[in-house]
């Protein structure tokens, strides 16, 4: 470069990340609510969070006593998947990483299928009333890249439809993610990613993840827009997605919005939060949760009594235990369905594997029926 | 001697190893403070710091790449893996670079590195958790590949592994870290990793297998030595470089072969040693070679765990089946 | 604390409803997060945790009604077990039983077919396919020198050892075919590597032996008991390496005659089985022998056998002794006797006992040995 192309000092680039808010951790609010957040809309959300929460202490109680796998809770971090979850349309396709319990049962999953997955049984992978929803995915970030594929098919078939992404802070670290991100913002595809930002990644805290300030300005690198919510209120979820839906929808490309919660619980039922992180940082973020929060607002709003809060109890209890029982009740899995699903139509050599497979069983059930 | 579960040799291995040579580091998720998921570097961060075991970001592809970096700028980093099941970002890294750095660059730069992480089913996780994936890495040439089947080889592979030149993929059989226990002295002492070991002598058929799938094998082989049947049982350890000698010197003693793995049937590892012992024992096979392993299918849930793992009864039957062929 | 009680609710009220737990046994909390919630007549209640601690104990049922300081909930004091994962269940810190396998039965027997009891010990080098062009032309493998790479035996062998005969029979000739060419194929092997000597005596047996006594049963207690005193006859020689194994465990070979030939089934350690048990074994394995139908696993392997001869004719034999095993004990016809008691003559009953042993390995002290002891013990009245 010669001496007189030094270069001048300007801004090449720059950029803010909004932070929203409307409802504060006491239940107060500090701006007026969207005009939609009307007392119906409110008091649904309320219900899905409670419902949501009773869900997760049944399951956890269900793996407690050895009727259900291992289980990632969701407690404190409802209002992340329900408030996306409150703004898509019926046809919007939602795809989540593992915890986002209230947001499948929001799109209308059961509680039955969802203890059906948990439970270890392949049915609980799909779901009667949400047929375009993925199902859960494990390896941590790698369905970033398949929001992206789908927005993409949705956008080559002109749909007005969009997709939403849900990952957590430890996502936002692997590689996938960012070029989920990247072909969004490329190809200016109709995908919301949100980053439930619980501060943990197993015991990985969110300042030993990243040095970025914030996890929403990874978007940046992408060229989509970022910014960041308060995931403790659920109005302020469902307020910033479906504004990024909208634009998503008319053309205008792809967003990311982080989230900020608290993992409460363990990472999983297996797992021992005591061990990295102590009790003492936790107890204050009993105070900020979701659903005391909306509860509160709804209280002093006059939308809400004591009545309502005990037949609400009442009626979700009655309803989990319920399909707790229909999970329990569920026959086992027919082995035969290890083969059936792994080929459009099963090669000759795995026919071949599964009658031996069957043919040993039986023989084996045999022998054990014969002691 | 204590007794040693096959998790905290892995954890005595480790600290033996972080303690003689100050090159070797230590990285992966939830390593540090939390002492890793099952517990293999427990007590390790609290005695040689934040700079030699290292939480990382979550970032398979990363761990792997970086201990390329490390491992070629002088360090000898052990990464972990938390399950097999996410270890496959990892092979770019492993194919492409660590393999093959000292071949392309005839010696210059090579990978003294160690990819451990957990595999095998039997622990009734939920999907992506039980995989075994051993097959996919004895197609890298330049590569070691090791999976030891009791807490004493444990110890003793993996000192070896992170003392050697070469980069290793070095497999914990998960069902096996506390289903593992037996006496063993912390004496620093390395197993070979050029070599199968026998753990039962035998003369009327030879039973080869590797992780989960030993104990299960010592087992039935006992099982059937009360029918008067003799089991020669190999546990093959490293599975590449491959001491074939050891499995051929064996049939061509009983003449019959069965091999056990967890891993799918086809294109399992279990192919490969049945082509080398049909090469080098053939005037000697009476019998078919046999494999038992797991059916072509995904792994499935712990609810049809136990039917797709190869247990007694199914490795029973096909010694009977080798034994027909009197 | 351990246990908690129902806090002081307020403005008097002295119980509440349980509506919901928000907890379950065995889950970690922190403090204030809420254990449960509770109706009073005002207000549905969210009491809080008052400390961190795992939970041990619910102490209320859902619609239950409890009293303010009535104990709710109990915390456990024990440590926290660590589970050691974040999936799945590895077992307590105890190692986890290996998984019972189903006991294994034996397939189920077929009919032995014609030369597949031959147990091929030898080191006859040809291929799968080869053994099976042997087996099809009747053709004795370990009778040929095998032409092709290291000495393996080609097609062109087996063509050559059965035109040898000329592939065609003289009019009353027979080619041996199963069980007698086992035999005539183990006999001959036999005799090319044992160094036989028997040693013959006699128990008087006179104290307990009726007309209708089965001597089976106190002829295998007698090996077992020489077995004890005299382990290296049951053991298995390997001529070519030269190494001996000598065994904790007799497997008893019992020599079963019957039109077809003859068969040697495996009675399993023998010196675990009481009497009865021996009895039941050995009519099991000769009926089924007769019948054909044992399974080869019940073939396999003796590490000693006898061979109860006398049950037809012949007073002492030399038999023959079958590598890889050292010994083989025979019993002849018992037969009466006149013997001098400290004076007067008296009749008794007399077994003739042969054993017949390797004497590459044994030698004639230990022989004697292990025949005195089997006959010190059959002399027993008991």
């Amino acid at each position: 470069m010669k001496s007189k192309e030094i270069a001048v000092k300007k801004i090449a680039a720059h950029f803010d990340i909004n932070y929203t808010r409307y409802i504060d951790a006491t239940g107060k609010p500090v701006q007026a609510l969207p005009k939609d957040a009307d007392k119906a809309t409110l008091i649904a959300l309320y219900h899905a969070l409670v419902r949501t929460r009773t869900f997760d202490a049944k399951a956890v109680a269900l793996q407690r006593t050895g009727r259900l796998g291992t289980y990632a809770s969701s407690i404190g971090q409802e209002a992340v998947s329900i408030g996306a979850a409150s703004a898509m349309r019926p046809d919007d396709i939602f795809i989540p990483s593992f915890r986002e319990h209230g947001g499948q049962l929001w799109r209308g999953s059961t509680p039955t299928e969802l203890f059906l997955y948990w439970g270890s049984d392949e049915r609980g992978n799909y779901f009667a009333k949400a047929p375009y929803d993925f199902p859960n995915c494990v390896p941590v970030g790698s369905h970033a890249p398949h929001a992206a594929g789908v927005a993409l098919a949705l956008k080559l078939r002109n749909e007005p439809r969009a997709v939403v992404c849900v990952f957590g802070d430890g996502a936002t670290s692997k590689g996938d993610v960012y070029e989920g991100m990247n072909f969004a913002g490329v190809w200016k595809l109709p995908v919301v990613f949100v980053i439930s930002n619980n501060q943990w990644a197993i015991s990985v805290p969110r300042n030993e993840q990243s040095a970025a300030q914030t996890l929403a300005q990874k978007a940046i690198a992408a060229g989509i827009p970022g910014e960041q919510v308060d995931g403790d209120d659920v109005v302020a979820v469902r307020a910033v997605v479906g504004a990024a839906l909208e634009r998503a929808r008319k053309g205008e490309g792809a967003h990311v919005i982080e989230a900020v919660t608290y993992r409460l619980g363990d990472h999983t039922t297996a797992d021992d939060a005591s061990r990295y992180r102590k009790d003492s940082e936790v107890t204050p973020h009993w105070q900020e949760e979701p659903v005391k929060r909306l509860h509160q607002y709804l209280t002093t709003a006059g939308f809400w009594n004591k009545n309502d809060e005990d037949n609400l109890l009442k009626q979700v209890n009655a309803e989990i235990d319920a399909a707790a029982e229909a999970y329990l009740a569920t026959p086992a899995p027919d082995p035969a369905v290890m083969f059936d699903y792994t080929y459009a139509k099963l090669p000759a050599e795995l026919q071949a594997q599964k009658q031996a497979m069957l043919k040993s069983l039986l023989s084996a059930r045999g022998r054990q029926a014969a002691e | 001697m204590t007794e040693t579960t096959l998790v905290q040799a892995v954890n005595l291995a480790l600290a033996r190893a972080m303690t003689e040579d100050k090159r070797v580091i230590i990285l992966g998720e939830d390593v540090g403070r939390d002492g890793g998921v099952f517990r293999a570097t427990d007590g390790l961060y609290a005695r040689f710091g934040a700079e030699r075991v290292r939480d990382t970001p979550m970032s398979e592809a990363g761990i792997g790449g970086i201990s390329v970096g490390l491992a070629a700028a002088g360090f000898k980093p052990v990464a972990e893996i938390q399950f097999t099941g996410f270890i496959f970002p990892v092979i770019d890294q492993i194919n492409n670079h660590a393999s093959r750095f000292r071949t392309r660059t005839h010696g210059h730069l090579s990978c003294p590195m160690v990819v451990r992480a957990p595999c095998g089913g039997g622990i009734h996780a939920p999907e992506h958790h039980s995989e075994s994936p051993e097959a996919m890495f004895t197609n890298i040439p330049g590569l070691r590949v090791i999976i030891p089947s009791s807490p004493r080889r444990a110890y003793g592979l993996l000192l070896a592994a992170i003392r050697g030149s070469d980069p290793v993929v070095f497999m914990e059989p998960t069902k096996l870290y506390r289903g593992a226990r037996e006496e063993m002295t912390d004496d620093g002492k390395a197993l070979p990793v050029d070599r199968c070991f026998v753990l039962r002598e035998g003369k009327d058929v030879t039973l080869v297998a590797w992780g989960a799938m030993v104990p299960e094998v010592l087992v039935t082989a006992a099982q059937w030595e009360t029918k008067g049947v003799s089991a020669e049982v190999i546990d093959v350890a490293t599975l590449k470089p491959l001491d074939a000698e050891t499995i051929i010197n064996s049939v061509k003693k009983t003449g019959r072969c069965v091999i056990v793995h967890e891993a799918p049937l086809t294109g399992g590892f279990g192919g490969e040693i049945a082509a080398r012992v049909a090469e080098g024992a053939f005037s000697s096979l009476l019998a078919p070679i046999e494999r038992v392993a797991g059916y072509d299918t995904v792994m499935p849930l712990p609810k049809l765990e136990n039917i797709y793992l190869p247990d007694a009864a199914r490795i029973g039957s096909a010694i009977e089946r080798a034994m027909a062929y009197a | 604390m351990s246990t908690f009680n129902l806090p002081d609710l307020g403005e008097g009220l002295t119980d509440a409803e349980i509506v919901a737990w928000h907890v379950a046994e065995g889950d970690h909390v922190v403090a204030d997060e809420p254990l449960v919630s509770v109706e009073t007549e005002k207000a549905v209640v969210e009491v809080p945790s008052p400390r961190s601690g795992y939970i041990k104990r619910l102490l209320g049922k859902t619609h239950e009604r409890v009293k303010v300081g009535a104990p709710i909930v109990e915390f456990d004091e024990a440590p926290h077990a660590d589970t050691g994962t974040v999936v799945g269940d590895l077992g307590a810190e105890k190692p986890s039983t290996p998984r019972t396998p189903a006991p294994a039965k034996p397939a189920p027997a077929k009919p032995a077919p014609a030369a597949a009891a031959v147990p091929v010990q030898g080191k006859v080098k040809a291929s799968p396919a080869i053994r099976a062009l042997a087996h099809q032309r009747g053709v004795d493998l370990t009778r040929i020198t095998g032409s092709g790479p290291n000495g393996t035996i080609t097609r062109a062998d087996i063509e050559r050892a059965g035109s040898a005969s000329g592939g065609k029979l003289a009019v009353g000739q027979v080619a041996l075919i199963g069980i007698r060419r086992s035999m005539a194929v183990n006999m001959a092997k036999a005799h090319a590597e044992v160094v036989p000597a028997t040693v013959w005596d006699e128990a008087d047996i006179g104290s307990w032996w009726t007309w209708h006594g089965d001597i089976t049963v106190r002829l295998i207690r007698a090996i077992v008991a020489a077995c004890a005193a005299v382990p290296i006859l049951n053991s298995w020689y390997d001529g070519q390496a030269m190494t001996l194994q000598t065994f904790d465990r007799i497997d008893l070979g019992i020599a079963v005659d019957f039109e077809g030939g003859l068969i040697v089934p495996v009675v399993r350690d023998a010196a675990k089985r009481a009497p009865a048990a021996l009895r039941a074994e050995v009519d099991r394995l000769k009926t089924a022998a007769r019948a054909r139908s044992l399974p080869i696993a019940d073939l396999r392997n003796p590490t000693i056998t006898l061979s109860n001869y006398g049950m037809l004719a012949g007073r002492q034999a030399a038999l023959v002794v079958v590598p890889p095993q050292v010994a083989i004990i025979g019993s002849g016809r018992i037969f009466q006797q006149a013997v001098p008691r400290e004076g007067p003559f008296m009749f008794t009953h007399l077994l003739p006992l042969s054993l017949t042993f390797d004497h590459r390995v044994a030698t004639g002290g230990e022989a004697g040995r292990f025949l005195q002891t089997m006959i010190d013990d059959l002399q027993k009245n008991v």
